[in-house]
């Protein structure tokens, strides 16, 4: 490893970074050294193997405490009204009823609370908006509150549809405008009408994606307690810091005297990512009575107002030479946000996924009068997959082709949007052993495969139709700096890798703690990785664009490996050497071809109270290559031709996201991912009442996540090698990726079993039914 | 009221239409059952009531006077002050658990369908399973976990649940 003398090159510089599909630059400081890249070549015990969750113990005991198991001494219990009108304005309003009612403590409503909350406004913009609070001893005291509250609405006309926002004199969801701006935003390379005219076939589809709710087991919640003029939040959040950062801007004080933790969160896929009315209702309340404050989101507001993947209407024209060779990619598509959002843009992976040299996005945002969408797990890929991979198996069809043979044919060997290197990209391997192990391509031809294989096909007469499809996958997903972790030597010798970083169910610290003890020569029960605290740990940022390893790991092995190379300094006089002659391996200090000798402790205990603090800080990315994440996936499932009702049998899924640190906990991600995926593709959709706007299916019971009756045979597993320019861990992200191809594979397997095509998920039996129609018309 | 919670009575006087769940987290501290939609849709709040797997969201504490209930905390102690049941073990070794949220519902659920079904068919154990929601997806994993201990993997059950009328 080579240090960077202090003072020497830069210490700030600036570097790129893809956080959810986007780009962003970001100063980033250089770090004091870099280890050498564990590459191929690297010989890890710890890392790469398959060790348990290190908070297992604590999640099948109950013990593991999550924000709303947070109980503190005179706590009270605070309840959000919402508005139940899609656009309009709040008429009436009574605190001071609220307030009499007993058990509660308080009440605010229009105008009570700071503006930098935007909290509780007069004007409603969408069915669910928050308009007022109530805190109580209970909860039932504290909707006792809410009904004394005497709410009253006047409704006026709202646009909750991307075709009613941007109809002429629609009513104005937002004061500037309906249209995000910079709206419709268009990215092009070649010249697409060029490419069109080159083609032998040309197909052209119109591709619809719903509204699909993010329906984490845990609701948003939060616990505020105030002692003084400083704020401690509990808070079920991917981003610790940035919730610190929100509630010190909002309620204007400094961050310093704001404190967030999350030691456990029962999920989040990308819906929490920040603060919001629960975090700001918790803290108001608390600060106003003086006492803890605990505000958890009922179901029906979870599913209504607490984030959502947008829905997309794609437009899509492909062209191709008759040998497959793409010619030309065009996409138009339509997203209505709700009230706010960002472009996490469908349009993206149209100009990354295959080499073709004409492509062409048109993406256009629209508010509409509903909740704001938030990132849902690879936002913007699993809906534009949906519309690309869909055309692609549109076009095999077409020509005739295998859709695998069509992909493998424009395989692209460089990011054609960025006309760069992949940092690596195994993607040829993933279509190979996907199919190999699936028995690619069909019934008449597989091969054996090592999935447990359902009972054969029922004869023709049946209306039980067999279909297989496959769909590919790209994910933008490097991670990056800033991250920071510190890496503590008790006096025991006891490891402690301490990191402001959060562990959504992902494995974050069970990883944090592999990549420490390998980096140490630890064993790895003397490592425990500490996070979720912004008072005592250092930076990290969200845990969202399936950063968390890719950015932290490298930033706790470099602090190990800094640990490292103190022991080892303070071990070499001990043992009469020089620090060179010295190696590490289970948690032993030792002279380098001799059988001398030190435990980690006989170390440190010699060093007295002297404690060992390593840093290490995250790096910047390589500028001349793009870091992402690929796979393949294959899908059969069976269709009932007579009632539409379509079931997955069995799904292949082959993904590539470098050096995988811990196989077992990387695939239950690659299951997780898949099986949203197949909620996707077959059942969620959130339904708004077209007369009031007033979602229809705001529970778990009408919106429907799949249930473990639903899902079938998967096997899930990775290719390819360690990512070493990537960074020097060689991992990459790799959590939201396997949710991007399954809904396209699914379809596609549906479209081979029917023989025709659903261009419309959730595959509903009334839309495949319908399609079915369609097909025997013609 | 008395309750007998884990093997311990509780003697005390639930409010009105109070839930069984919001007795058992906030009153008694047992934070294991977990609030998830309060209308019986999720199963992460699900306990054992004399036996029989409840819903604790739905079924009024008032309604449940002299009763048995086992909650996750009534399984096993952590270590090490106890060992954990096959069914916990399995559910490590087989990384049924990602964010944890769901999984003391899942395991009661399990715990029940074995202590009836010792030897479940994998659509026995789906049929059985499936008013558990798991949004992490773990499903594949709790299959697998729970035929393992059907298989007798991880050894016989270190505590039978105790079921009045059954025998333990």
């Amino acid at each position: 490893m080579a240090r960077r003398p202090r003072g020497g090159a830069r210490t700030f510089v600036k570097t790129v970074v893809e956080v959810e599909g986007r780009t962003e630059e970001r100063v980033v400081e250089m770090p004091a050294f870099e280890p050498a890249a564990w590459d191929d070549a690297a010989s890890l015990t710890i890392v790469g193997a398959r060790v348990p969750r290190a908070d297992a113990v604590e999640k099948v005991t109950g013990r593991a405490r999550y924000t709303a198991d947070i109980a503190l001494p005179g706590m009270l219990h605070a309840l959000i009204l919402r508005a139940p009108i899609a656009r309009g304005r709040i008429t009436s309003w009574n605190v001071a009823a609220a307030r009499a009612v007993p058990g509660v403590l308080d009440a605010m409503g229009p105008g009570d609370a700071p503006r930098g909350t935007r909290l509780f406004p007069t004007d409603i913009s969408y069915a669910g908006q928050p308009v007022a609070a109530v805190c109580a001893d209970s909860l039932a005291a504290a909707a006792a509150g809410a009904r004394a509250m005497a709410t009253k609405f006047e409704a006026t006309e709202f646009a909750a549809t991307f075709a009613a926002a941007t109809a002429p004199g629609a009513p104005l969801v937002r004061k500037k405008g309906n249209l995000m701006e910079g709206s419709p935003v268009v990215e092009q390379r070649g010249d697409v009408e060029a490419g069109l005219r080159e083609a032998d076939v040309v197909v052209a589809r119109e591709y619809r994606t719903p509204v699909q709710l993010h329906s984490a087991i845990e609701p948003h919640g939060a616990v505020a307690e105030w002692e003084g003029d400083r704020l401690t939040i509990w808070e079920s959040t991917q981003g610790i810091f940035r919730v610190r950062e929100q509630v010190a801007a909002a309620l204007e004080i400094p961050q310093s005297k704001v404190r967030v933790i999350k030691q456990y969160m029962g999920g989040g896929f990308g819906a929490k990512n920040g603060a919001a009315a629960h975090t700001y209702v918790a803290a108001l309340f608390a600060r106003r009575t003086g006492r803890p404050v605990r505000c958890v989101l009922s179901r029906r507001a979870e599913q209504s107002d607490a984030g959502n993947r947008p829905a997309t209407t794609q437009r899509v024209t492909i062209g191709a030479k008759k040998n497959g060779v793409l010619t030309a990619i065009a996409v138009s598509a339509d997203v209505p946000l709700g009230v706010g959002g960002w472009e996490g843009g469908p349009g993206q992976v149209y100009h990354e996924m295959y080499a073709c040299p004409n492509v062409r996005s048109e993406e256009t945002f629209a508010y509409v009068n509903a909740s704001a969408m938030q990132a849902f797990r690879a936002p913007g890929y699993a809906e534009g997959a949906f519309g690309l991979e869909s055309a692609m198996n549109a076009l095999a069809r077409e020509l005739g082709m295998d859709p695998l043979a069509l992909r493998r044919k424009n395989f692209t060997r460089i990011d054609p949007r960025r006309s760069r290197n992949w940092s690596g990209n195994a993607l040829r391997e993933c279509y190979e052993e996907g199919a190999r192990r699936f028995g690619w391509p069909g019934p008449a031809k597989r091969a054996p495969s090592s999935v447990t294989r359902p009972p054969s096909p029922a004869p023709s007469s049946s209306p039980l139709k067999r279909g297989v499809g496959m769909a590919a996958q790209l994910w933008p997903t490097g991670g990056g700096p800033p991250s920071y972790a510190h890496v503590r030597i008790n006096k025991d010798a006891s490891i402690d890798v301490l990191a402001g970083t959060q562990d959504l169910g992902t494995g974050a610290r069970t990883l944090l703690a592999q990549v420490a003890a390998e980096a140490m020569g630890a064993r790895l029960d003397d490592v425990r990785a500490v996070i979720g605290d912004t008072e005592t740990l250092p930076y990290t940022g969200n845990s969202w664009g399936s950063m968390t390893t890719p950015s932290v790991g490298p930033a706790a092995r470099m602090a190990a490996e800094d640990a490292r190379r103190l022991l080892l300094e303070a071990a070499a006089p001990l043992l009469g050497v020089e620090p060179g002659d010295l190696e590490t391996r289970d948690s032993r200090v030792m002279v380098r071809d001799t059988d001398r000798a030190m435990t980690f402790r006989e170390v440190t205990e010699a060093l007295g109270d002297v404690m060992i603090i390593g840093r290490g800080s995250r790096g910047p990315n390589p500028e001349d290559r793009t870091i992402a994440t690929f796979g393949a996936q294959f899908a059969e499932v069976e269709v009932d031709v007579e009632t539409g009702v379509v079931r997955v049998l069995r799904l292949v899924a082959a993904h590539d996201a470098g050096r995988i640190i811990n196989p077992t906990l990387a695939e239950s991600q690659l299951e997780g991912g898949i099986i949203q995926g197949l909620g996707y593709a077959l059942f969620e959709e959130r339904v708004l009442d077209p007369a009031t706007g007033v979602q229809l299916n705001a529970d778990l019971h009408d919106y429907r996540i799949p249930t473990i009756a639903d899902v079938p045979h998967i096997e899930a597993f990775f290719v390819g090698e360690s990512d070493a320019r990537a960074n020097h861990t060689g991992a990459r992200g790799l959590a939201e990726p396997p949710i991007i191809p399954t809904a396209p594979a699914i379809a596609a397997a549906v479209a081979d079993a029917i023989g025709a095509e659903v261009n419309q998920i959730p595959l509903t039996p009334w839309r495949v039914l319908a399609a079915l129609g369609n097909a025997q018309g013609r | 009221m008395l309750l007998t919670v884990n093997g311990r009575p509780v003697e005390l006087t639930p409010a009105p239409g109070e839930r069984l769940l919001t007795l058992l987290h906030e009153r008694l501290h047992l934070t294991g059952a977990k609030f998830g939609c309060g209308q019986g849709e999720c199963g992460a709040c699900t306990v054992l009531v004399n036996g029989r797997l409840t819903y604790s969201c739905l079924a009024l504490a008032e309604a449940c006077d002299g009763a048995e209930v086992t909650t996750i905390e009534g399984l096993a102690a952590a270590p090490p002050h106890g060992p954990l049941t096959p069914l916990q073990r399995a559910f490590i070794a087989y990384d049924a658990a990602q964010c944890g949220y769901c999984t003391p519902g899942q395991l009661i659920a399990a715990t029940y369908l074995l202590s009836h079904d010792p030897a479940p068919s994998e659509d026995s154990i789906r049929t059985a399973m499936s008013g558990n929601l798991c949004r992490c997806g773990t499903y594949p994993k709790i299959i697998a976990a729970i035929q393992a201990v059907a298989r007798g993997e991880f050894g016989a059950p270190t505590r039978p649940v105790a079921e009045p009328g059954r025998g333990a």
